[in-house]
């Protein structure tokens, strides 16, 4: 049987976890949530996930660090910022740290869904069912 | 997946810089004859689209309204052609209108002095102090045109991520330059930039339509909501905002349109004094 894509999603408001885990478990993603970045961290040190789903604006340790500490620790990772403080000067600094995609809230669980595909893709390991 | 817009001060040199860059990126290239096209789709005759990119609206001239619709038809389509991904674009103000969009390197060349003078004034000997003045001149037009059509100053180069004058850096050196600069992680799209360049489209398109009708209503697009926002007297507003609602509704990528008319204090004056 294939390996599954362990997807990390972290995003400090509880309704976004618990919106988006059920939307990437049906691609057949196998997915961690986390609210707190530390605890995240912690994980990310612990296990090399292929997908890295971030809020950007964290108390304590916001998305671009997440995004650092992620690439550092493995760079095959593909690290998808999740914000609602989208512009410009930030998506690119976003993008030229690394980042494989950026997204504005508020988003559909089927764009976030699209763009997760598209990173599983670029891993080598497509998500046949929902990749289209 | 970079696009690429280029404004010169000189349009001849800015083509020649846009067509090498996107020769040797391997992208598609966009200029001006790109008007034919949208001539023939709009019916707006090719010299008055020519003429909206390079004249600012004059009581003589070209009206304000006409240029703004023009500018909508030309932008519609640019625009369109930039959601292909992998553009070169020299000569339609698309740094302008995209300003926002972060997969756009917006590149600003700055050409010799004697190639402007030759192409400001064709034929003419002109002397060095001339030919300064006419620069100045055509800068200072061109810096009212930008403002007047889309509130930006094109000749402020921190408008631009990069600009390059001819007179210090050899042609072939500034086109490896604007290559190397599209490779740029910072310049990728991604699905925030392109979900803006839609929103551009979508705004652009509504402004297409709006125009003749509404010529200083001010668009907005997000995702597929409208934001529109144009004066009017009190006991039109209800009327207008209907009828703005019933225009965009056409536009099949737009689900839901709002409308807000401010007050149009002079013409509530005006018509309290009747």
């Amino acid at each position: 049987m294939d390996k599954k894509v362990c997807v990390l999603l972290l995003d400090d408001e509880p309704i976004v976890g618990k919106r988006l885990k059920p939307a990437v478990e049906k691609m057949g993603c196998d997915v961690e949530v986390f609210e707190d970045p530390r605890v995240a961290l912690e994980r990310i040190d612990e296990k090399a996930f292929d997908i890295v789903v971030t809020d950007i604006r964290m108390d304590e340790i916001d998305g671009i660090e997440v995004l650092e500490r992620v690439k550092k620790k493995s760079p095959r990772t593909k690290v998808i910022m999740i914000t609602g403080y989208a512009m410009m000067s930030l998506a690119r600094e976003a993008m030229e740290k690394g980042a494989y995609d950026f997204i504005a809230k508020p988003f559909t669980p089927e764009e976030l869904r699209k763009a997760i595909a598209k990173a599983a893709e670029a891993l080598g390991t497509p998500l046949q069912s929902l990749a289209a | 997946m970079t696009i690429i817009a280029i404004s010169s001060d000189s349009y001849g040199m800015g083509r020649e810089i846009g067509e090498k860059a996107a020769k040797r990126l391997g992208y598609s290239y966009l200029d001006r004859e790109l008007l034919k096209d949208i001539a023939k789709c709009s019916g707006i005759p090719e010299g008055k689209l020519l003429k909206a990119l390079e004249k600012t609206p004059s009581a003589l001239g070209m009206s304000a309204k006409d240029q703004a619709i023009y500018l909508a038809h030309i932008e519609q389509s640019v625009i369109a052609e930039f959601l292909k991904d992998n553009v070169v674009c020299c000569g339609l103000a698309a740094h302008l209108y995209v300003c926002g969009v972060s997969h756009v390197l917006k590149v600003r060349v700055l050409s010799n002095p004697e190639v402007i003078g030759k192409e400001l004034a064709p034929g003419k000997s002109l002397s060095k102090e001339a030919v300064d003045k006419l620069i100045s001149r055509n800068e200072n037009a061109r810096k009212r045109w930008s403002v007047k059509a889309f509130s930006l100053d094109e000749t402020d180069p921190s408008n631009y991520d990069m600009v390059i004058s001819l007179n210090k850096i050899e042609m072939q050196e500034a086109v490896k330059s604007i290559a190397g600069a599209a490779g740029y992680k910072k310049f990728k799209a991604m699905s925030y930039s392109l979900k803006c360049l839609k929103d551009e489209e979508i705004a652009a398109k509504a402004k297409t339509i709006l125009f003749p009708r509404f010529p200083d209503a001010q668009v907005r697009a997000n995702g597929p909501t409208v934001v529109v926002f144009t004066k009017g007297v009190k006991r039109e507003k209800q009327k207008k905002a209907l009828m703005i609602k019933e225009m965009l509704g056409k536009i099949p990528e737009v689900n839901f349109v709002e409308v807000h008319v401010v007050n149009d204090i002079l013409r509530e004056a005006a018509e309290s004094l009747r």
